[in-house]
Formats: C-alpha cells, sequence, structure tokens
C-alpha cells in the first residue's frame, strides 16, 4: 500500500493533481502528520462545515436582540450568557434537539463567535457561494473545505465529502457524495462478491495483474499528446479508482445502526471517513431555515436541531478519539430581518454571523456585533475590537483568508490559484487566534 | 436625471470639441498618410482583447448601448454577435467609437483625455468613477488613447487607423483555432451518436454506410436515430436534468387541486378493481396508484418529446395550447370520457396524447376568467408541474418563478453573479420600498418582478387561486422587458409572456445551450470575468469560440422554425463535439487555456452507463437505481439537482464493483453459448492458449475486437494497448499454472453454480474475465 501511494502520488504530480504537505495546524497538533499519513491516510487536521441551508436567524442564536421587535419569543432582560458569550434563550421553546442554553454552557468554553458578518447581497444563491468560498463574483472558486482537500490530502479517496450546501472544487479535488452509511459497506469490499467479507470475484493474482496494467497504462498515457479535458479526466479517474482501496479501512468505524436524525447520520459519515484515514473535510447541511413564514416556530425547530447535530458529532469525536483534531465552522447563508413579514416570518438580511470551534481556536470569545437595530458595527481588523468609526466590514472573503492561514495552507499553490481580494491591512491576523 | 441633463448641456460643447478635432486631424492626415497596417501600435492591433475586452465589454456597455441608461451619449456601442463576419463589423464599430472618443480632449482639464477622465470621475459622468486609475483597465485604455493620439499627431485619421486595424483582425481571425485538433474518425463519432443518443452500439449498416459515404453519412443516420424510442428517453432525461419537473417531493395527484379536481383527482380509490381478487385487491390499488403518479410526473417531458418527435417547432415548449395525458391522468383532470376515443390502448397508463384543459371551475362553482373557454395553457409555464417545483411565499411573489423563466426560456441567470452593493442591509432599512426605489435593487427588480407579477394568479403550490386583494401595488407592475401587461390580457398572462419570449433571440441560444448540456454533459462557457489573470486573453478565446458555435446554431435553429432536431444536428457536426485529441504536446499554458474544455470528455452518468452495459453485453448491471445513482453522481432531481461528474474514491469503489460484476457475469455466460450468438467471444474458445504463433494471433484478434465493441477503439493486432491486454491474458494464466493447484472450473459466482456450470481447466475463462474487468475500469469505457 505504501509503494502504490508513493508511486501514485508520483504520477499524478506530474499530471495537474497536485499535493502537499501541510503546515501551520500539523505542527499545532503535533503530528509528524506527512509520516502518520503515509501509513494510515489522512490523519488531520480535520475540517467540517456545518450549514444552517436557508439562512438561520441569528438573533434566535448567538447574537440576541430582545427589542425593538426583533424577537418575539423573549425580551432583551431575558438573555443569557455563557462566559464571553450572549446568546437567546430557547430553552423555554423547544421540544427537541439541544436548546442554546445547553450548547452555549458546553462548548461557550472552545466557542469562536464572529457577529456583523457582511454578506453583501441577500439571495440565496449568491450568498451560499459566497459564504462557502469567499468569493462573490466568481462561479470558478472552490469552497474551503474542498480547496482544504486539495491542498491536505487530495490522495484521500472521500477528502471532500458533501451533504449539501454549495460544493464548487474549482476542479482541484472530487466531491464525494456518500447517501447513506450502509453504502460504505459495499463500496469498502468491492472486489468481493456482493460485499461479503470472504467471497473475492477474482483470485488475488489476478487482480494484481489488472492493477499494474492499468498502471502501465496510465503511465503510458503521461507522455501523450492529449487535450486537457482527456489528461485530467483520465487523471481523475485512476486516482479514484486507486484511492479507492483505502475504503476498506472505513469499514471498522462504521456504526452498526444508523442514526436517526439526519446531521447524525452525516456526522457518521464523516468521522468515520476521517477516522480510516480517507477524508479531510466535510460540508454537512440541514435545510428549511428559510423562514419566510412563521419564522419562530420553523427556527425553534430547527436551530435546536442543528445544534444537535454538532454536538453528536464533538461526542462522537470524543469516543473516537479524534477531537482534537477537529476544526468545526458553523455557518448560514444569511441572516434573517430584524422585522417581521405580515407572515410572521422573516426575509433575507445581508448580515449574519459564524462560529468556529475545534484544534488551534481560541474559545470563549466573541468578536464583531451587530447594533440594536441589527446593522453591522465595523471592526478594527488588527484588534478585532469593534471600531464604529474607522473599522471595517467583515466580509466572507476575510474570513476565508483567516481560515486559510489557520489551516497554513495560504501559501499553497492551489490557494494561490484562487486569490482573495483582501488589502493586507485588512487581514485578521489575531481573528482565530491559534492555541500553540 | 442629473445624468440627462449634463448629456443635454455637454452635448453642444462635445461635438464642438469633437469636429474641431476631426477637423484638425483631417488637415493633417491630407499630409501625412498612415504607415502600412503591419505598423498598427500593439494597444490598437488588441483592441479587442484589451480595450474591449477589459473595459468596454464589462464597464462601458453596461449603459453606453442603445437600450442603456446612456443611450442618449454619443459614445455608443454595441454587443458583439459572434458569427465571424458580425464580430469583426461590431468590433469595428466599437472600435470606431472609442477612437472617436479618444482623441477629444477635455480643455478645462489641460487636454486631458475626455474618455479617460470620464472613466476616472475626474469628469462628471453618470455612471460616476467606473475605473480606479490603479487599475489594469485604466492602464489599458489609457495606453490605448495615448496610441491614438500619437498617430493622430503623427498625421493619421481615424478612418485610417479604423481601416488598418480592419486588416489586422481579418487576419487574425482566419486563424484557425482549432488547428493541433484531430477529431473524432467518422466511425467512432457514430459509435458516440449511438450510445450517446440511442443507448445502442451502431448497426451494421450504419456502418456500412460510414465506410461508403464517410462523414457525409452521419446526418441521415442522426435522422433516424432522433426517430428511435430511446432517443426520445434521453431527450426526456436530458431535459429533466434541466427543468427537474419530476422532482416533486408530495405523491404527484396533489400537483392538481383539491380545489378544482377534487372529484377526479383520486379516481383510483374508486376505481373498479372487482376483476382482481378480493385477497390481491389493496395491493393492486397500491400499484395503480404508484403508476398513475409516475404518469403525472412525466407529463412535462412528455410535452418535449411530443413536440421533437412530431416536428413541432420547439417554441411550442412555452406556446403549447394544450398539456399531454395518458389515460390515467386524463380521469385525474376528469376528462378520460372525452377523449378516450383517442388513445390506441386505453389501459396504457404511458400512451400521451394532447388535450386540453376547460377553465378551470373551482368547488365554490365559480370558473376561471378565458375568453376561449379553455384553461389557458402555455405550455410547460402553466403547467401544475412547473409551478410547483418552483413555488413561492408571500413574500418571494413568485421571483423564483420569475427567475426560472428567465434561467430555462431566456439563458439568464439573474442570480448567477450578483451585483455587491455598499450596504445591503442598509439599503434595504434607508428605502420604505427598496425593491423600487433603491438604485441596487432596482437594477434585478426591474426585469424579475414585472414576470413574477405574470404569475399572479396562482399561489404557493403551484394551484390558480387569485388573491382576493389583488396583485401587490408595492412591486413593479406585470409584464416583460419593460412592456406592461395590457389588463385585457391578465387572463392569460402566461399566453401574453410566452409570445414575446420565443420572439426573443435568447430563447432560441437558450435551447441551444440545454442540447449543449445534453450532449457534452456540462454547461455552455461563462465568460472569463477576472482581467488579471494572466490566461485571460486565453480563457476569453475559448469562451468566444464556443458563444460563436452557440449563436449560430442558434440562428439555423431559428431558420429551421425551430425544429429541435436540427440543434442535435448541427451540433453533432460541430468541431467541438468531434474534438478527440492533438497532433502535438501543448507547449504553451496560453494554448493549454484555449483547449481547456475542448473535447466532450464526460464521465457517463449512471443512466447512461446502464445503457451503455446494456448495448454491449445484452443486459443492464441494474444496480446504478435509487441512492447509488446518486452516489455515482446522479441525480434525485429534489436535493441532489446537479450531477457529479468528476469521480472520487467512493465512485471509483463503484467502477471497481461493476467492472468486477459485469464481468463476472457475462464472461462465462457468454463462452456457454455457441460462438455464432456471443457478443464477446465469437472467434475464440477458452481452449486457446497462448504460447504459439498461431494461437496467440487468434488471440490478439478477440482483443481486437473486445477492444472495439467495449472500448470502440480501432486498433490492429500488434498496437501497443492490444500488446498491453494480450501480456495481461497470459499474464494471468502464467500465473495460474505457477500456483500449486487451482480449481478446475468458474468461481461459484461467475459461471461454477452447478446450473450454469462452466469448466475453466486452463484459467482462461479467468482469464478472459480478467480482460474484461480490466477494460470495463477504462476511461474508454467509462467516459465518451
Amino acid at each position: 500500500m505504501m509503494g502504490s501511494r508513493r508511486h501514485f502520488l508520483r504520477l499524478c504530480a506530474g499530471t495537474g493533481l497536485g499535493f502537499a504537505a501541510p503546515v501551520g495546524l500539523s505542527q499545532v497538533l503535533g503530528n509528524s502528520v506527512q509520516e502518520q499519513a503515509a501509513e494510515s491516510g489522512y490523519v488531520g487536521p480535520y475540517y467540517v462545515v456545518f450549514n444552517a441551508s436557508g439562512g438561520w436567524d441569528t438573533t434566535y442564536l448567538m447574537d440576541p436582540k430582545g427589542r425593538n421587535g426583533i424577537n418575539r419569543l423573549y425580551q432583551d432582560s431575558d438573555i443569557l450568557t455563557a462566559g464571553n458569550h450572549r446568546f437567546a434563550p430557547t430553552e423555554k421553546q423547544i421540544t427537541a434537539g439541544m436548546s442554546n442554553e445547553d450548547f452555549f454552557q458546553k462548548y461557550g468554553s472552545e466557542l469562536l463567535t464572529l457577529n456583523g458578518l457582511d454578506l453583501s447581497v441577500n439571495n440565496h444563491t449568491p450568498c451560499a457561494r459566497y459564504m462557502a468560498t469567499g468569493k462573490l463574483d466568481s462561479l470558478a472558486y472552490p469552497t474551503f473545505p474542498a480547496l482544504a482537500a486539495a491542498c491536505l490530502g487530495s490522495d484521500a479517496p472521500l477528502a471532500f465529502l458533501t451533504f449539501g450546501n454549495y460544493a464548487a472544487t474549482g476542479n482541484l479535488v472530487p466531491m464525494s457524495r456518500v447517501p447513506y452509511l450502509q453504502s460504505l459497506n459495499l463500496l469498502a469490499r468491492a472486489d468481493y462478491v456482493e460485499g461479503s467479507a470472504t467471497h473475492q470475484y477474482s483470485d488475488s493474482f489476478v487482480n494484481d495483474r489488472i492493477e499494474r496494467t492499468l498502471e502501465s497504462q496510465f503511465e503510458a498515457r503521461v507522455s501523450q499528446a492529449r487535450l486537457p479535458r482527456v489528461e485530467r479526466s483520465q487523471s481523475m479517474l485512476y486516482s479514484a479508482q486507486t484511492s479507492s482501496k483505502a475504503l476498506q479501512r472505513v469499514t471498522p468505524f462504521i456504526p452498526k445502526e444508523p442514526a436517526r436524525e439526519r446531521l447524525w447520520q452525516q456526522a457518521d459519515i464523516a468521522l468515520a471517513s476521517f477516522c480510516a484515514g480517507v477524508c479531510v473535510s466535510a460540508n454537512l447541511s440541514i435545510s428549511q431555515f428559510d423562514s419566510h413564514n412563521n419564522n419562530d416556530a420553523d427556527q425553534m425547530k430547527l436551530i435546536p436541531e442543528f445544534l444537535a447535530g454538532i454536538d453528536y458529532l464533538l461526542r462522537r469525536a470524543e469516543d473516537l478519539k479524534i477531537r482534537e483534531k477537529l476544526v468545526v465552522i458553523i455557518q448560514s447563508e444569511m441572516g434573517r430581518t430584524p422585522t417581521y413579514n405580515n407572515g410572521n416570518g422573516k426575509d433575507h438580511w445581508s448580515i449574519g454571523s459564524i462560529m468556529f470551534l475545534g484544534a488551534g481556536i481560541e474559545g470563549n470569545r466573541v468578536l464583531g456585533a451587530t447594533d440594536d437595530e441589527q446593522m453591522l458595527v465595523p471592526l478594527n481588523p488588527v484588534t478585532c475590537e469593534l471600531a464604529p468609526q474607522d473599522g471595517i466590514r467583515i466580509r466572507p472573503e476575510h474570513i476565508h483568508l483567516a481560515v486559510r492561514d489557520h489551516a497554513g495552507i495560504s501559501g499553497h499553490a492551489f490557494c494561490r490559484q484562487f486569490p482573495l481580494s483582501v488589502p493586507p491591512d485588512e487581514h485578521l491576523k489575531t481573528f482565530l487566534q491559534t492555541k500553540m | 436625471m442629473i445624468r440627462s441633463s449634463f448629456i443635454e448641456l455637454m452635448y453642444p460643447v462635445m461635438w464642438q470639441v469633437i469636429l474641431l478635432t476631426a477637423i484638425t486631424l483631417g488637415r493633417i492626415s491630407s499630409v501625412c498618410a498612415l504607415e502600412p497596417a503591419g505598423d498598427l501600435p500593439e494597444s490598437l492591433r488588441s483592441f479587442d482583447r484589451e480595450v474591449w475586452a477589459r473595459v468596454g465589454e464589462r464597464t462601458c456597455l453596461r449603459c453606453h448601448r442603445a437600450d442603456g441608461e446612456a443611450r442618449e451619449s454619443a459614445f455608443l456601442l454595441r454587443k458583439e454577435r459572434f458569427s465571424s463576419a458580425d464580430q469583426i463589423s461590431d468590433r469595428a464599430e466599437n472600435f470606431h467609437a472609442f477612437l472617436s472618443m479618444a482623441v477629444v480632449s477635455e480643455t478645462t482639464k489641460a487636454d486631458q483625455s475626455r474618455i479617460l477622465l470620464k472613466a476616472s470621475g475626474e469628469l462628471e459622468h453618470g455612471g460616476g468613477e467606473v475605473l480606479k486609475t490603479d487599475s489594469a483597465g485604466f492602464r489599458v485604455l489609457t495606453q490605448f488613447v495615448e496610441a491614438v493620439r500619437e498617430r493622430s499627431a503623427s498625421g493619421a485619421s481615424t478612418s485610417e487607423l479604423e481601416s488598418a486595424a480592419l486588416k489586422v483582425w481579418k487576419e487574425e481571425d482566419r486563424r484557425e483555432f482549432l488547428t493541433d485538433v484531430t477529431p473524432l474518425s467518422t466511425k467512432k463519432l457514430l459509435r458516440r451518436i449511438a450510445l450517446s443518443l440511442a443507448g445502442r452500439l451502431p448497426r451494421s449498416e450504419e456502418l456500412a454506410r460510414v465506410d461508403s459515404e464517410g462523414r457525409a453519412a452521419i446526418r441521415p443516420i442522426l435522422a433516424e436515430i432522433m426517430n428511435e424510442p430511446a432517443f426520445f428517453d434521453r431527450l426526456k432525461e436530458g431535459f429533466n436534468d434541466i427543468f427537474l419537473t419530476t422532482g416533486i417531493e408530495d405523491n404527484a395527484e396533489t400537483l392538481l387541486s383539491y380545489h378544482h379536481f377534487e372529484k377526479t383527482r383520486l379516481w383510483y380509490q374508486d376505481f373498479d378493481l372487482s376483476h382482481i381478487p378480493e385477497a390481491e385487491q389493496e395491493r393492486a390499488r397500491w400499484k395503480l396508484a404508484d403508476v398513475y403518479r409516475e404518469a403525472i410526473l412525466r407529463e412535462p417531458l412528455e410535452l418535449i418529446a411530443y413536440i421533437v418527435r412530431n416536428d413541432r417547432p420547439f417554441t411550442e415548449l412555452v406556446t403549447a395550447d394544450y398539456i399531454m395525458v395518458s389515460p390515467y391522468t386524463a380521469r385525474g383532470y376528469g376528462i378520460f370520457e372525452n377523449i378516450r376515443g383517442q388513445f390506441s390502448n386505453q389501459e396504457d397508463p404511458f400512451e400521451y396524447i394532447p388535450a386540453q384543459l376547460s377553465a378551470l371551475t373551482g368547488r365554490d362553482g365559480k370558473t376561471q376568467e378565458s375568453l376561449t373557454g379553455l384553461y389557458p395553457h402555455a405550455g410547460l409555464m402553466s403547467m401544475f408541474h412547473y409551478l410547483r417545483r418552483y413555488p413561492t411565499t408571500e413574500t418571494n411573489r413568485n421571483r423564483l418563478r420569475a427567475r426560472m423563466i428567465y434561467q430555462h426560456f431566456l439563458g439568464i441567470d439573474i442570480m448567477q453573479l450578483a451585483p455587491r452593493t455598499t450596504d445591503a442591509s442598509a439599503v434595504a432599512s434607508k428605502y420604505a420600498n427598496p425593491v423600487m426605489e433603491a438604485p441596487d435593487c432596482v437594477v434585478c427588480h426591474r426585469t424579475i418582478d414585472p414576470v413574477a407579477g405574470i404569475f399572479q394568479d396562482f399561489d404557493d403550490m403551484g394551484y390558480l387561486a387569485p388573491r382576493r386583494d389583488g396583485w401587490y401595488q408595492d412591486i413593479f407592475e406585470a409584464g416583460f422587458e419593460g412592456e406592461r401587461l395590457p389588463a385585457e390580457q391578465r387572463w392569460r398572462a402566461q399566453q401574453w409572456l410566452s409570445e414575446r419570449i420565443v420572439k426573443d433571440d435568447r430563447f432560441s441560444i437558450a435551447m441551444t445551450e440545454h442540447v449543449y448540456y445534453l450532449l457534452f454533459g456540462r454547461r455552455v462557457l461563462q465568460a472569463p470575468e477576472d482581467t488579471d489573470d494572466r490566461l485571460f486573453n486565453s480563457r476569453r478565446l475559448a469562451y468566444r469560440e464556443q458563444r460563436r458555435l452557440i449563436e449560430n446554431v442558434a440562428h439555423e435553429f431559428r431558420e429551421s422554425g425551430f425544429n429541435l432536431k436540427s440543434v442535435f444536428q448541427s451540433l453533432v457536426h460541430s468541431d467541438l463535439y468531434s474534438a478527440d485529441g492533438l497532433s502535438a504536446l501543448v507547449e504553451t499554458d496560453e494554448r493549454r487555456a484555449e483547449l481547456d474544455d475542448l473535447g466532450v470528455v464526460r464521465m457517463l452518468s449512471p443512466e447512461q452507463l446502464e445503457r451503455k452495459i446494456a448495448a454491449i453485453f445484452g443486459t443492464r448491471w441494474a444496480k446504478l437505481e435509487g441512492d447509488f445513482a446518486v452516489l455515482y453522481g446522479g441525480i434525485d432531481s429534489i436535493t441532489v439537482t446537479e450531477r457529479n461528474a468528476d469521480p472520487g474514491g467512493a465512485m471509483g469503489a463503484i467502477q471497481r464493483l461493476l467492472a468486477n460484476d459485469v464481468a463476472c457475469a457475462q464472461v462465462a455466460k457468454d463462452f456457454r453459448r455457441p460462438a455464432q450468438e456471443r457478443v464477446l467471444f465469437p472467434e475464440i474458445e477458452p481452449d486457446v492458449l497462448p504460447g504459439n504463433a498461431t494461437s496467440d494471433e487468434r488471440i490478439r484478434n478477440a482483443i481486437v475486437y473486445l477492444h472495439s465493441r467495449i472500448l470502440g477503439r480501432e486498433d490492429r493486432p500488434q498496437d501497443p494497448e492490444v500488446t498491453r491486454t494480450f501480456e495481461l491474458f497470459s499474464g494471468i494464466i502464467q500465473d495460474a499454472q505457477a500456483q500449486d493447484r487451482f480449481e478446475k472450473r468458474e468461481t461459484y459466482f461467475c459461471g461454477g453454480r452447478e446450473d450454469y456450470r462452466v469448466d475453466d481447466p486452463h484459467y482462461s475463462v479467468r482469464a478472459w474475465r480478467g480482460v474484461v474487468t480490466y477494460l470495463l475500469r477504462q476511461h474508454e469505457f467509462l467516459y465518451e
């Protein structure tokens, strides 16, 4: 396996598929990432983006208001705190899932919140693209998890998993959709009849011959004059088939009973793939947050479900002993208006929030803010303190640049291929404050 | 308002300056003629690639056009058309406009160039500052202006500059974009068409026709293919990828409203099943309901198939004054008894015929307004499926529907590149009604909202349900592209809209792009946006080459009377469709960028792959369905709506599984057949083993046959690829012989069972299975 992987890297290096040594977080984690990766696939850090698709109501979560008619379920005086976090009370409203009280109590100390994120537009498609890529005006840019997967472990068979949300890859890495957990069992045993554990289709020496012949064919084609699309797709195909054998490592991590909740199912697939060393990043997503009608009822159902999904991932990661390698980004493509419409709903709002927790992220912090009208308060990019007079509007490109830095991939050729237009004096250097 | 006044005020002054300059230049030019075109400064030669691409097209053209905000300005430009002659003539017009402006100086600003001052906002300009002075665009424009002034000072007139530039561009235009690209052989092209559009391999008579007629045979063969039932399945599948109308989450009968179809939409609940034993009736009724639902879901796609099958103008996609119904769905609409005689088989749930609905009558006895007494059908746009698939809300106000109308029928994705506002939240708060007042919002809503108003009588579920209080007043009135919907047309608003859509050239372009998607498996290129990208010009060239094709095909489509088959013919016969390889390695990044998207080179979708397996082996694999299809990049039309054509590890594992499983199922089975009935091994037997010249030759010939059948290759027996496969075959047998012992028959699972027993004393059947497994893993099988 080791030799084959090394050989594969060599082949792909000449064909446009890129690989790089991760720096930054790998040092933080204290691992010799490359060494471990060679032994057992990708060993972290693992990136998980939770997406509340449709636009969450931040005032019912991490940016509470309780005044000016912005919320109907609580008043200003009801707002709760956990450390430096202020949050809306939801315990009395919900029937299932995790309350804000429990979530912030449990995770506040490691949670970083940014309020007052300027999405600049307020339609789903451009906002989702902007949040996911840090670039509003391009369809070509990869999402952060795709970019991280490409830079840190594109030879992993499920390098970038997605369960929804905007998932462009910039042609850097394939995206994988794995809709249900049990399918991994079958895929892990692709050389066995009906996924059985004992009956191979062919004798091992036949399989070896086939693999060697495919390899020699791939090598022979590298030097041929081919259309760029042919070149790219042949490399991608070879990579997909070759790396897919590593899926057999997933089997031990597949839970016997699939979870019932939708985010939990996604989390199980992602975690099994992380543990097996076959995945770098995952988009986890639930939809229906677009509460144009009956905002409060919808948000009170969905936010607790969303938080429970995050909690599940973290708890399971703890059990699987990869919790300290997770970097979790919690986002939505937009916020909701400070006023209710005639249908008791709230419409799109171009100011939002984002949360982070996990490896290398300093918690118990709230940066940025919105005012009593839910308008953005500018931020000093150097100190990350509020600066209403001379601060800047924090936009997704600022966040993405900081996250790229945090992942140690900013200098990677793939990141240079997709630059973010942030002036040097607007870099949020202390934003994530990597814990060393 | 300010801008208009300014233009009115400045007109006389501006023209004086232009005239004075022209007179001066004319005087000079009479004594000093322009040097040959070859000496034209680079910044003028490259007008199209630089000034136009980086400034004119993307900045000035937004307003300075006949239908733009600055339509009263003297500086008017035009959007380039992409057919070769038109493009150069449009370019010449735009060059003329820029030249004319470049020579105009502003006396109050130290004779600086007026166009530069305007662009940088230093001189009053309706568009304000449109170029930063440190931007690449401003730099390019400055170079252009300086070059023009320099030449003018040397005595060249603008007309001389224009004719010199024209000469250069005509020479450049003759350059072959595909000069180093090799096309598919005609036989390979035939195979591609047959598999892609008919889900089968070429027939022997088609191959013979290609042998005798060459490329000319493709047109009539394709015409015949486009009459085959499989073509219409592919057509419907392709258009569902675009319209996604099968993606309805509810039971399909709920598309028919309770209010209008209360007594008929659930007809299956009371359908007489007394001819079935009582114990089986419940199950039979479930099945009846399932089939009925499927029949409803298919209706929009059957409309497309009907139009194309009967060579009707494809404009009927939005203008058809009928829907397609089957015996089952006609019952749902309550019209079965009226039309039952028109069906050839009244028991066939999937036989579709055109039919019209009467104006809908609700449970309250009220009938919708209709001057014809009919439901005002407007093709897909008035079908309940389409309206449900793209629902609305109280605050969305049909804007999603309007957006999809633009995207599906005019090829415009309004949300694709939404313009950034300085502070969208502030805009939303500042104006009482931002969508009608805030310039940042108005720019899109002025287009979207009138079309949204066309659907004002349909509710969130897609049911006809006019609002009690009428349509909203705080939104732009119903209409299309600046034309209001007349009150007397309100009852047939969608028909009114569709009449305008089909007259718009963008309709034919959008339909051409849909067929392009179907044939190429991806959307057409977007114009490159990043002017600072060093490969910008290369990407733009590729984009324009493709646009040229799309616009030419769209033109032919219109000329054909909107026969969609003409689009298939034109695209299939295009160089882009048959681009196959390169005659030499690509040496530069620029050329690589130009060729980046060239060639079909698409990974087959789950449906295509199943059809290809059936075509080659005679039976489908039948596993790339449902969730497994989604895992292999397919769509469910509801939550997964974009196909994934780039394989990752999961898809790679499926490919390995497929190769193992299909080879397992087919190889031994094929050897069991009489030789003349075999599809894989008609001229080889398992007892032919490598080791002597005669048998080696037979084995190589068998491999050539397999390469041809499975991969579509045209190899000779000594081709290196044949040698590679031969070595695999002989290597497996050698390895087997080197084992202490091996089973003398195929494995139990692949032909070893008693009822299908296949002896394999030499391991050759399994070696051939290894060969087929290997071939099924290859790019040439898994891609087209």
